[in-house]
């Protein structure tokens, strides 16, 4: 006879642990717990089954592998936290000794880093068991950039010490200089919640966002501490990352760090690269072109471009893209593209190839920001994208190309703010204005370009310079459209025109109403054939399967008799006012739109029919495959009646538009 | 020292009277001074008051002239008090006295200013005897008393401020009145009142009406007669004992062992001590003193380290348990500051996000259009979406969920396409009108040219199939239904078997396909087993049993309408299931407890009873299509039972509560179950004794099930609620692959009456055709 099993000695019941023997376990108080499970990325399980998991009988237990557990129990940290522990129980006794001068001692000794932002321990073996390679560590960048950037914009408490901010200021800024260097930021998106950035490290693709610059409310219980363990985790881990990151591409970690700079509100020019070989030890502070001045190579290049655009200005033409050199013939390791010579052959994809770099997006221009614009997200931005010479107004702090919003260098002017319609008059001497050191509320300096900050998200978006006419000041912007988002089949996409995403039965639709509001004041005719409609159509629903057709033929001779009769009566009724009859126009429409009618019905029967069979293959599923069939059914039909709401929404939209128009 | 106590009670007395006597003296003298005081400190107001003392004061003066030189000195000491100098007056007076009788004797304590005179004189005491009386001792006060100085005030022990509204402030002694000290102007008071002079104590010497100033050793002296302590301060009260003399015997106090070499050697245990320390500083466990400041600076100075952390990475299989964290989605077009117009809320919708509990909204944010970037305002939520995602991050439990990313559609099984599924039937063809009551059975013969039902009316009908035309009829009770009818399933004859009650009659009807032949033949096969019954039946029948059924003829009545048997057995059958040859039969009667189940032979007249027991109601019976199995369906289960072994072969359970019907596929591997309890079932024997699948599409009981025997794949159930449903149920010829069952039809048409609805169904033989009978008193024909 086989031993007598016990309930509870085996399987799910040993695999898994509740959280208070977990701690218990570990002989740790709840919040040591919290932490250690945070840093080594432990999380709870959702048991298969429950019952045979819990012992007790509160279902709200959450669970861990025990297998986890113990795993913890060889953690160095753990060590740590015991010695907290007892120096905290020996401030407390003396304390309660009533000896304040070796309480205080022992306190001096006691690491504070909610204070000091710096804890005794370092997590660094952490992050290496955690993220075995550094690919790892770059997955799971995304949750660590978000918040650091949150945590760098935030205003200081005692739950989030200064020196936590600006530790979190610094890694991002670093960050944000890596990403200059090697221009590996992709996308951005402007949100409500905030700006969005992508950037592809090493072929991840990392995802993050940051706030807008104002002061962040903090609402709801949001427990900083929890917050302040997870920063602390991801502070480490972007110091480490950051090192990588820059002695990949050769250069010196930390960068050097001008405070006095930093004080004056430089933000990225506060930092000064530094190269890892000592023989060009030249520090490569922020390339604002200031040290070697405007090269004159670039300058040329530049005259000629602000030329063009000189004389592109009137006619408004989308030709200010970056001059292109042509027909110079490089040996270069790019792929050549084929093309099939002679038609018949099969065509083999080949990976996208642009002729432009849009790492080099900006790099022949030079931006000024005026005073209402972000001046972080946008510095980061177009120096990411190739340029170096960016000024702004000495408001928005150090660090500018130049300050002056009268340089003639300057290519492309970003402004923010609504055009005075008072001072739109003195607009024409634009040309005296040049020589005058101010400029009225709509004073526009003579070659360059004046864009509304979207036009360098949308150009970075699209990696091509977009048509800045579009993004002038005051022009009402395009939407500005979400780069992540991944059209997929049947799926509503804005930037698609309606007609080629609708289905048939909406575009009969609209075609129907269309008609309608085109014969306006006859319109009644026609609401009356359709009541005829869809009564007939009511009666459809009611018919059986096998009678349709009969019937059907029915309706449509009644149809035409209708609209004979119908007709004839028109036809008495204006002679009768002695107008001429519009038999054959009226005929012509009445076609038209019997024939769409038709097709609708036709469409609809074929749907009816679809639907009979569906129901029919349906009652052959099992009992648990068609209840995952409905689901997925109601799933799908949800998200297609929110496209097809969109897509209402945007009909309405146009012929509103188009009715303004005429 | 008695006698010395009397005297000093008895000496004030003695001065008074004298002072009485020479009062004028003693006042000429105070007057005298005090004139002379007055003049030092009090600028006199009063002019009378002033006269009065003055006049006073020259008999004084004159007076005090004849006082001898001691008493000048005494004057001339400047002592202001007139008390005392009348005290002194007093002894002087005393003392001239006693110079007169002082005599020379024993001078027992020589005084110092009292130089050789005696100071006692001798008298003669109450006993006659000789009795020293002493001078008065003069103590000389005065002389360097500085304790008693300015005019005593005499008004004893009340507040000075009931004097506030005259100019004095009490009486002198001698009741002058003593003048209120100038009180200097109000910037004096004001200058004392800013700088505030040494031993300034706020107090007013009730004396004098000056501002009572005390020095630092007065001050200091009250200081610790408050405290308690002792005035003095340079007494010690408490001193150490000084011993002059010790208490420890010393025995040898000297010692003259050598020094020891302790003494001159270093310690070696200091050496120990020492080296612990600066192992200790070597190993950097004890660091030097800095102070705290310095030290916390240089902490914060300090850089974190950092290195290549992924030096020698080496990638790890992950862990088949671990499941990463999913990643928030990226965000869409409607989270754009400035999203295309339609996915801008309408109002509707902006209301019904803002009515909904915020646990409740699809989404945490409405989607906004901001005309300009500069006016985009902070996302209030952001610090709480964060905490959040932290919180989901190391608190939620994480399930690996397997997304079905696929079509719907492709979980649909692949149906035939309803083309390929033709023909079925689906139109009422013909209706056979007729029966007075229900159509309890109905049955098509193996030709497939007429039809047979049986009704509550106890009447048998033979209807031309495809016209609905009756033609022929037979009342086989007038009190039973006949409850089955069933056509002997061979096309060598013509013979029919109809139930009604306890009788089974066995009948060849009329009919217009029915030659002479046939009906000769077919009443052969009948007629055959009269004499075998006869000769047989008796001999192996047990003496003293009843025979299970009776084989008789009807009667002439009924034999001129064609019916030839009858054959009677204990309980009314309900069902006839006739053997593929055509020489069995087996009819199912319910209630028939033992006898429930029997099998007829034709050609013997023969009627065998094959279960001793049953376990269960026997509901129906069937004869297998092609082997020599007989399967019997109680209300649960359907047993099969081998013929030729006389044995239990299988048990199917389909899992009905009910079962009301079966059938066979004519390929006799697979079995439909009809039941009570709504559930057609579809077994593959082969497979197992439960249903392969269950079809639950009636809403009512189902009574009937039937394949189609003519090689078309087709079912079809009759149930209560008045519908036929019509399945098409291919059973593939190879062995691993399952039947495809597709329903195709459903047939309404019968009326439900009394909440039955049909009652039973039977196939064409070879036609996708199919008849039903009702409770409405119709059969009718599907095509």
């Amino acid at each position: 006879m086989a031993k007598i099993k016990k309930k509870g000695q085996a399987g799910q019941a040993k695999n898994y642990i509740t959280r208070t023997q977990a701690v218990k376990k570990l002989q740790l108080s709840l919040p040591d717990f919290r932490k250690l499970c945070i840093w080594k990325g432990i999380y709870p399980r959702e048991p298969r089954n429950r019952k045979k998991v819990s012992k007790s009988a509160t279902a709200s237990t959450t669970f861990y592998y025990t297998k986890d557990i113990q795993y913890l129990l060889h953690e160095p940290l753990l060590q740590k936290f015991r010695e907290q522990k007892v120096l905290e129980k020996k401030i407390s006794k003396a304390l309660g000794r009533g000896d304040v001068s070796d309480a205080a001692r022992l306190e001096r000794n006691a690491a504070r880093p909610d204070k000091t932002g710096k804890p005794r321990y370092t997590l660094n073996h952490v992050i290496r068991e955690r993220y075995p390679t550094f690919t790892d560590a770059l997955r799971d960048l995304d949750d660590c950039l978000s918040m650091l950037f949150l945590f760098a914009n935030l205003p200081s408490t005692t739950a989030v010490p200064a020196k936590m901010i600006a530790r979190c200021e610094r890694l991002c800024l670093e960050f944000e200089h890596y990403l200059i260097v090697s221009h590996s930021l992709r996308k951005s998106f402007l949100s409500i919640k905030g700006i969005y950035y992508q950037a592809n490290i090493q072929g991840e693709d990392i995802l993050w966002l940051v706030p807008y610059k104002f002061n962040q409310r903090v609402v709801g219980d949001v427990d900083f501490r929890i917050m302040g363990t997870f920063v602390e985790f991801y502070m480490t881990l972007l110091g480490f990352v950051n090192y990588r990151l820059y002695t990949s591409v050769g250069l010196k970690y930390p960068p050097k760090f001008d405070q006095l700079k930093d004080d004056q509100g430089a933000e990225l020019g506060a930092f000064a690269l530094e190269g890892l070989n000592i023989a060009n030890d030249e520090t490569k502070a922020i390339a604002n072109g200031e040290e070697h001045g405007p090269d004159p190579k670039v300058q040329a290049e530049v005259d000629k471009l602000m030329q063009k655009l000189r004389d592109e200005a009137d006619d408004k033409e989308p030709g200010d893209g970056p001059a292109e050199e042509e027909g110079e013939e490089q040996p270069s390791d790019a792929i050549d593209k084929f093309e099939p010579v002679a038609p018949g052959g099969d065509v083999l994809p080949q990976p996208s190839y642009s002729s432009s770099d849009p790492s080099q997006l900006f790099s022949k221009y030079t931006f000024f920001l005026s005073r209402e614009t972000p001046r972080q997200p946008l510095e980061f931005i177009l120096r990411a994208f190739g340029c170096k010479r960016i000024g702004w107004d000495s408001v928005l702090g150090e660090g500018a190309f130049t300050t002056d919003e009268s340089d003639p260098s300057i290519t492309h002017q970003i402004v923010d703010r609504p055009v005075v319609q008072a001072a739109a008059s003195d607009e024409g001497d634009g040309e005296d204005n040049q020589t005058a050191q101010k400029l009225g509320p709509n004073g526009r300096y003579p070659g360059r370009v004046y864009v509304q900050p979207q036009w360098v998200w949308d150009s970075i978006n699209d990696e091509e310079l977009k048509d800045t006419g579009l993004y002038a000041p005051g022009a009402s912007l395009p939407p500005h459209l979400s780069p992540f988002v991944k059209s997929t089949q049947g799926q509503y996409d804005p930037t698609i025109p309606l007609e080629e995403q609708q289905t048939e039965v909406e575009a009969i639709d609209a075609e129907l109403e269309d008609a309608n509001v085109e014969q306006g004041g006859e319109a009644s005719e026609v609401e009356n054939d359709m009541d005829v409609a869809s009564e007939i159509d009511e009666e459809e629903d009611e018919d059986k399967n096998e009678e349709d057709e009969e019937e059907e033929s029915d309706d449509e001779d009644e149809d035409e008799d209708e609209s004979a009769t119908l007709q004839r009566q028109r036809e008495l009724e204006a002679e009768i006012t002695g107008k001429l009859v519009q038999a054959a126009d009226q005929k012509k429409v009445d076609a038209k739109t019997k024939a769409k009618l038709e097709a609708k019905r036709a469409l609809e029967r074929r749907k009816k029919q679809e639907a009979e069979d569906l129901e029919r293959a349906k009652g052959m599923l099992s009992k648990k495959k068609r209840k995952l069939f409905e689901q997925m059914q109601y799933t799908n039909s949800k998200k297609s009646a929110e496209d097809m709401k969109l897509r209402q929404k945007r009909r309405k939209l146009e012929k509103e538009k188009e009715r303004a128009k005429a | 020292m008695g006698s010395k106590i009397i005297d000093k009670k008895r000496k004030p007395r003695e001065p008074e009277s004298e002072s009485d006597d020479e009062l004028g003296n003693g006042l000429f003298d105070g007057v005298l001074s005090q004139s002379e005081d007055e003049e030092d400190y009090i600028p006199s107001d009063d002019e009378k008051e002033d006269e009065d003392e003055d006049d006073s004061g020259t008999e004084g003066t004159e007076g005090s002239e004849d006082g001898d030189d001691d008493e000048d000195d005494i004057l001339s000491d400047d002592i202001p008090s007139d008390v005392d100098a009348e005290e002194e007056m007093d002894k002087l007076v005393n003392h001239g006295e006693e110079l007169e009788i002082t005599e020379p004797g024993v001078d027992p304590k020589p005084k110092e200013d009292d130089s050789e005179e005696k100071n006692y004189r001798i008298e003669k005491d109450a006993n006659g005897g000789e009795r020293y009386v002493y001078d008065e001792i003069d103590p000389v006060y005065d002389s360097d008393d500085t304790d008693a100085q300015g005019p005593v005030n005499t008004i004893g022990n009340i507040p000075l401020s009931f004097y506030d509204s005259y100019p004095h402030i009490g009486y002198d002694i001698n009741g002058k009145k003593i003048m209120r000290p100038a009180t200097g102007d109000a910037l004096q008071s004001l200058l004392d009142s800013i700088e505030v002079p040494k031993g300034w104590t706020g107090l007013t010497d009730v004396n004098t009406g000056n501002p009572l100033n005390l020095t630092q050793e007065e001050l200091e002296l009250v200081r610790r007669v408050q405290m308690g302590l002792l005035p003095d301060d340079l007494q010690d009260p408490y001193p150490d004992t000084v011993e002059y003399f010790t208490s420890i015997e010393e025995k040898m106090p000297l010692s003259s062992a050598p020094e020891p070499k302790r003494r001159f050697v270093p310690s070696k245990n200091e050496a120990k001590q020492i080296m612990k320390l600066v192992r200790a500083i070597r190993e950097g466990r004890i660091l030097p003193y800095k102070p705290p400041e310095e030290r916390e600076r240089e902490e914060q100075e300090q850089e974190e380290v950092h290195f290549d952390l992924w030096q020698n990475e080496e990638p790890q299989a992950p862990n088949p348990m671990h499941i990463p964290a999913p990643k928030l989605p990226p965000p869409g077009y409607d989270l754009s500051y400035n999203p295309p117009e339609e996915y801008l809320p309408t109002k509707e919708e902006r209301e019904a996000w803002e009515n909904a509990d915020p646990e409740d909204r699809e989404k945490e944010y409405l989607p906004q259009k901001y005309n300009a970037l500069r006016k985009v305002p902070a996302w209030g939520d952001l610090v709480k979406e964060r905490f959040e995602r932290c919180m989901d991050l190391y608190l939620a439990p994480r399930v690996r969920k397997n997304r079905l990313n696929i079509d719907p559609n492709s979980l649909l099984p692949k149906l035939p396409s309803p083309a390929e599924l033709k023909p079925f039937p689906t139109v009422v063809q013909t209706l056979f009108r007729g029966h007075e009551g229900r159509v309890r059975s109905v049955a098509i013969d193996p030709t497939g040219v007429a039809l047979a039902t049986g009704g509550d009316d106890g009447t048998v009908r033979v209807w031309e199939l495809l016209t609905g035309r009756q033609v022929w009829y037979v009342k086989l009770s007038s009190d039973e239904p006949v409850n089955a009818v069933r056509w002997r399933p061979t096309k060598d004859a013509f013979i029919l078997a109809a139930a009604a009650g306890e009788d089974i009659f066995l009948m060849v009807p009329t009919h217009a396909s029915v030659t002479p032949p046939l009906d000769q033949a077919s009443r052969d096969i009948l007629a055959a087993g009269f004499g075998y019954a006869t000769n047989g039946q008796q001999q192996t029948l047990p003496a003293g049993k009843e025979p299970p059924a009776k084989w008789a003829r009807p009667g002439t009545k009924l034999e001129d309408e064609g019916v030839l048997i009858r054959i009677t057995v204990r309980s009314t059958v309900k069902v006839i299931n006739w053997h593929r040859r055509g020489d069995h039969f087996a009819t199912v009667s319910p209630t028939g407890q033992r006898s429930s189940v029997a099998i007829h032979t034709l050609s013997k007249h023969l009627t065998q009873i094959p279960f001793r027991k049953l376990s269960g109601l026997a509901q129906t019976a069937a004869f297998h299509p092609l082997r020599p199995l007989f399967f019997v369906a109680t209300q649960r289960t359907i047993r099969c039972y081998d013929l030729q072994k006389l044995e239990l072969v299988k048990i199917v359970q389909p899992g009905a509560k009910w079962i009301s019907s079966f059938d066979i596929h004519p390929g006799g591997d697979n079995l439909i179950v009809g039941s009570y309890d709504k559930r057609l079932l579809w077994h593959d024997l082969d497979l197992s004794n439960r249903p392969y699948k269950t079809m639950r599409f009636h809403s009512q009981a189902i009574r009937q099930v039937r394949y189609h025997k003519g090689g078309l794949p087709l079912f079809a159930d009759a149930s209560d609620d008045g519908s036929l449903q019509i399945f098409h149920g291919k059973v593939p010829n190879d062995q691993l692959e399952n039947p495809t069952i597709v329903p195709v039809k459903m047939l309404k048409g019968h009326k439900v009456v009394n909440k039955l609805g049909v009652l039973d169904i039977d196939w064409h033989p070879r036609e996708p055709w199919c008849v039903s009978g009702g409770a409405d008193g119709t059969a009718r024909l599907w095509m």
